[in-house]
């Protein structure tokens, strides 16, 4: 699922603005009441000329880049940097195919970029040379980087629950227990159904999960099907459908539930059975300021540009170094922190690429066949 | 409690009581009163915004009055909807509708009334009949001509068999010759039918044509009510005097009275005219007479029944059958002579002395 | 005659050059190249369309689309025929009542959907004011039913049906309703014979153009919809997110198909087909 926060173009783009009026009034300013560590020194490598152009999401989240790492990136290198919302893979794919390519870089997710791999060759390798060590393997691959971790977790109504948390999707898919409607991602808007969390639901535990019984994790949405009002497909939507209490539970991503709770809304994650995401650097194939755009990716997961977007937003680091620059209370709220990694479920980008076009298929029969 | 207008007897009579409609608009109403009678042809005429029309459509009930009260056969209609008043209308504009055929626009009334189809045809057939239109059913209105698109709307204002049949300027829309062939056809149909037809219009000599009495109307009042002649020979003031065909009007003041005769100083010639009230001596009045009343005297003979007057000749137009002079009275007063045309009378120049002549009887205190 | 005839067919030419150099270059052929996909991607072949015809998505999705339009067509009809009638007859209510039919044309789709959203809402509005009136006592779900979505629509699109409704009513000679009155047929008469006859090129205009705009909703229905009101646009959308543009092509072409198979037919239909000439007059 890519966190599109906001604004993509044409008719869809409405969508995402909802968020953007949403969350406007309470967005998350930076430091915590921390200060933000700052970049002092970078590998002569990385400095550079020109301009380089960054596709990203949009919204609060382009804020937070803006401050942490766009603005320092400039002063450091030499390099201008250009941002411009709405990263979406189907334009990097128009854009490559008709070799019009507008963005040296782009926001997206692993399985996006390997997605568009599967069809031809849309997107560049990675310049590991110029990759921190600090970056755990887990999150490098080929043709793009990760840079953000973030979760997609069970966000309720405290006000509806009489005081009991829902622990995990069986307490989700439990509707006597913890009544209410649902929301869960559907297909719409370039959506991946969340079968781990019908598997959960099924009893399946998180070790087991991945390769995903298919027939099985139908078999357990069966179940909730009638009380899903919304299968959502914006980031915005969850929200949206907690604040007006349409729904006392449902999927979200964990930095948009920090926005609702700093608004005064009584809502709550559990983080348990949460999926563990990612968000990656591509380099579109052909990009005209590729080499730029390697030093940015290189320069934007050192260990301080990372720690700066968790002090802006609370999604983690990819730096195994930034941590030392964050404070205990901030580190409670990262999914990226020991405590809350461990009752995550990390994301099995590969699985999905192989089955994703099977996936989509099969669940929109099963929601419209 | 008859809830539409009768239909026996052949044509209905209408009265108009004090009828008054206020308008921020042109057009107002300010208490006409009216006695038409059964089987009458009725002008309303006068000039636009004089009241015609909407005394007509009050009648036909599209128009409430302000005040007042219309009664058909002496039944107040004021308060009846137009669907029940049983009055054929015809509009200016046909007002036929589009999507019909001319034998169900012709049908349209007799439907309303639940004729039975049979019926219907048999009496839409015979309207088209009387119209000239015969086998002209299955058209519509869009492929007539405008004539035939009017004589459409007439066989449907009457096919019903009203008592009653309102026209507004049902001719206004058409060319002469076709305007003087309906006029005649309007005639004989009124002639068959013998039900009252309330006829607006603007053309007074379509008006003098048609009608058995013409209401000339002037700011929503009438100015004159009266027989086509009545009008033209004795208009009883100004305005009806010159919206009826051409008049002189001449300054006078009067000397004293002969019996019905007034006897007046007019441009330094003693004038005898027709008067209907009895003015004091000294009066400052004006005498109307008609051009084509006025002849060139030749020779002096002075009588009691013939007036006289020096004038000069200030223009000389040949118009065909007729010749049209301007003369400028003694004080400056112009007036118009129309003599026929005949090469055997000797056409005056202009700038000539001549003495006029005309008879008493044509002459009118207004 | 001849000369200055042929000179007003080349200032015509030259009138309208620019505007279908526009929409060639910049809409019909991106469009068809857009269009073509749905066969040549990555073969010639119509395996696509075959496939079509045994997809239960896509046929629900279709009937689902066919469905919606015509509820809100229907819909649409019904609260704007009034309207348009008032329009059209109300002279001094007249300005009023343009205003409010056009406001919604100056707001976004977008924000009428959300204001719908606000009003329609399970603690929104309408129910807070039902809860309190004590006319229900636990509130209806209308939002993210296919019901809030005919509101929102129709809302959206009621402006598309009034206007063509009013302009045919308008036309109508008003002494066409004083003759049938005079010649004795009741008010309700007169609008079911008269004016109800005359106004339906206005009608089919009005119903042809909302109908054809619902075919192509996106915005409302997935943002008032329930979990099944997905429209042949929103899978269109779902499709080109999935990357599977040739599927999304064949789709289109689907939907732009029964919009003009729809308005082809609609122009033949005798007394319909006029509504289109009188604006060429």
């Amino acid at each position: 699922m890519n966190r599109k926060n906001i604004t993509r173009f044409g008719r869809r783009s409405a969508l995402g603005l909802i968020g953007t009026g949403l969350s406007a009034p309470f967005i998350l300013r930076d430091g915590w009441g921390q200060t933000m560590p700052e970049l002092t020194k970078i590998p002569d490598s990385l400095k550079g000329e020109g301009e380089v152009r960054i596709a990203t999401f949009g919204g609060t989240m382009q804020e937070t880049q803006q401050k942490a790492y766009f603005e320092p990136f400039e002063k450091a290198t030499g390099i201008k940097v250009k941002a411009f919302a709405g990263s979406d893979p189907t334009k990097i794919k128009a854009m490559v195919e008709t070799k019009n390519i507008e963005w040296d870089m782009a926001q997206l997710s692993r399985g996006s970029i390997m997605n568009l791999m599967k069809t031809g060759d849309y997107f560049e390798k990675i310049d590991y040379s110029l990759v921190d060590d600090g970056v755990d393997k887990a999150y490098r691959f080929e043709y793009g980087l990760e840079m953000l971790v973030w979760a997609q977790v069970i966000g309720y109504r405290s006000d509806t629950t009489k005081g009991v948390a829902p622990n995990g999707w069986a307490d989700f898919w439990d509707t006597k227990k913890f009544p209410g409607d649902r929301a869960l991602v559907g297909t719409g808007n370039g959506g991946w159904p969340e079968l781990e969390f019908a598997l959960m639901a099924a009893g399946v535990p998180m070790d087991k999960i991945y390769p995903i019984d298919i027939d099985k994790a139908f078999a357990s949405y069966d179940k909730i099907k009638k009380d899903v009002i919304k299968w959502w497909d914006t980031g915005a939507m969850p929200v949206q459908l907690l604040t007006d209490r349409e729904v006392t539970m449902t999927s979200v991503w964990n930095g948009r539930m920090a926005a609702l709770q700093a608004a005064g809304v009584k809502a709550e994650i559990s983080w348990n059975q949460g999926l563990l995401k990612r968000d990656a650097w591509g380099i579109p194939k052909g990009a005209k300021n590729a080499t730029n755009a390697q030093k940015f990716v290189a320069y934007s997961t050192m260990a301080i540009p990372q720690a700066r977007i968790s002090l802006g937003i609370p999604y983690g680091s990819v730096n195994n170094g930034s941590n030392e620059f964050l404070s205990e209370e901030r580190l409670k709220v990262l999914p990226s922190a020991p405590a809350i990694k461990s009752q995550l479920l990390s994301y099995n980008y590969d699985w999905w690429i192989d089955n994703r076009a099977k996936v989509v298929e099969r669940f929109n029969k099963w929601l419209l066949g | 409690m008859r809830d539409t207008v009768s239909s026996t007897g052949r044509g209905a009579s209408v009265s108009l009581a004090g009828l008054e409609k206020s308008y921020e608009r042109v057009g107002a109403v300010n208490g006409v009163s009216l006695d038409i009678r059964s089987g009458e042809f009725l002008t309303l005429l006068g000039p636009s915004g004089s009241g015609k029309t909407t005394t007509l459509m009050m009648i036909a009930g599209f128009e409430q009055p302000t005040k007042g009260d219309i009664a058909i056969d002496g039944i107040s209609v004021v308060a009846m909807p137009p669907h029940k008043r049983n009055i054929g209308m015809v509009f200016q504009n046909y007002a036929l509708f589009p999507h019909l055929t001319v034998a169900e626009n012709i049908g349209f009334p007799l439907k309303q009334r639940g004729v039975p189809k049979a019926e219907r045809t048999k009496l839409v057939g015979e309207a088209l009949e009387l119209v000239h239109l015969p086998g002209y059913g299955g058209r519509y209105p869009r492929q007539l001509s405008g004539g035939q698109q009017q004589r459409v709307a007439l066989a449907r204002a009457i096919v019903f068999q009203p008592r009653l049949l309102l026209m507004d300027e049902p001719l206004g829309a058409l060319d002469k010759q076709l305007r003087e062939n309906l006029q005649l056809e309007m005639r004989r149909l009124h002639a068959d039918l013998g039900i009252t037809f309330i006829y607006v219009t603007h053309d007074q000599e379509e008006a003098l044509t048609m009608s058995d009495r013409i209401a000339v109307m002037n700011d929503g009042l009438v100015a004159q009510i009266g027989s086509p002649e009545d009008l033209y020979d004795r208009p009883c003031n100004r305005f009806v005097a010159g919206f009826i065909g051409e008049s002189n009007f001449l300054p006078a003041t009067v000397r004293g009275m002969e019996g019905d005769i007034v006897v007046a100083d007019c441009q330094g010639a003693v004038v005898r005219a027709l008067c209907p009230g009895r003015p004091g001596s000294g009066a400052q009045v004006t005498l109307t007479t008609r051009p084509e009343r006025l002849r060139f005297a030749n020779g002096a003979h002075d009588s009691a029944t013939v007036n006289r007057m020096s004038v000069t000749v200030t223009e000389a137009v040949f118009a065909g059958e007729r010749c049209r002079y301007m003369l400028q009275a003694a004080d400056g007063t112009s007036m118009v002579l129309k003599e026929p045309s005949s090469a055997a009378i000797r056409r005056r120049t202009v700038g000539e002395q001549a003495e006029i002549a005309w008879s008493v009887a044509d002459t009118i205190l207004v | 005659m001849s000369s200055s005839a042929s000179l007003r067919t080349t200032t015509g030419i030259l009138l309208v050059a620019p505007l279908v150099i526009y929409m060639v270059v910049l809409y019909a052929l991106p469009v068809a190249s857009m269009l073509l996909r749905s066969l040549n991607d990555p073969t010639w072949s119509i395996d696509r369309y075959k496939e079509l015809m045994s997809d239960t998505v896509f046929f629900n999705t279709l009937s689902n689309t066919l469905y919606t339009a015509v509820i809100v067509t229907l819909g649409s009809l019904v609260l704007g025929y009034p309207v348009a009638l008032a329009l059209v007859r109300s002279k001094r209510l007249a300005p009023l009542i343009l205003v409010v039919v056009l406001l919604p044309f100056w707001t976004s789709v977008l924000v009428r959907s959300y204001a719908w959203m606000v009003l329609l809402g399970r603690h929104g509005l309408i129910n807070e004011a039902l809860m309190s009136s004590g006319l229900i006592d636990r509130p209806l779900r209308i939002l993210n039913t296919p019901l809030a979505v005919y509101i929102g629509m129709i809302h959206i699109l009621l402006p598309y049906m009034i206007l063509p409704i009013a302009n045919a009513l308008r036309q109508i000679d008003p002494s066409l309703a004083r003759a049938a009155s005079g010649l004795g047929s009741p008010p309700w008469k007169t609008f079911l014979q008269v004016t109800l006859p005359l106004s339906v090129p206005g009608v089919a205009a009005g119903g042809l153009l909302v109908f054809v705009l619902s075919l192509g909703f996106y915005i409302t229905p997935a943002m008032l919809g329930g979990p099944r009101d997905i429209t042949l646009s929103m899978l269109i959308a779902n499709q080109v997110d999935q990357l599977n543009w040739a599927y999304a092509a064949c789709l289109s072409t689907v939907l732009l198909a029964t919009a003009l198979i729809i308005i082809v037919v609609c122009r033949r239909l005798p007394g319909i087909g006029s509504a289109f000439k009188m604006s060429a007059r």
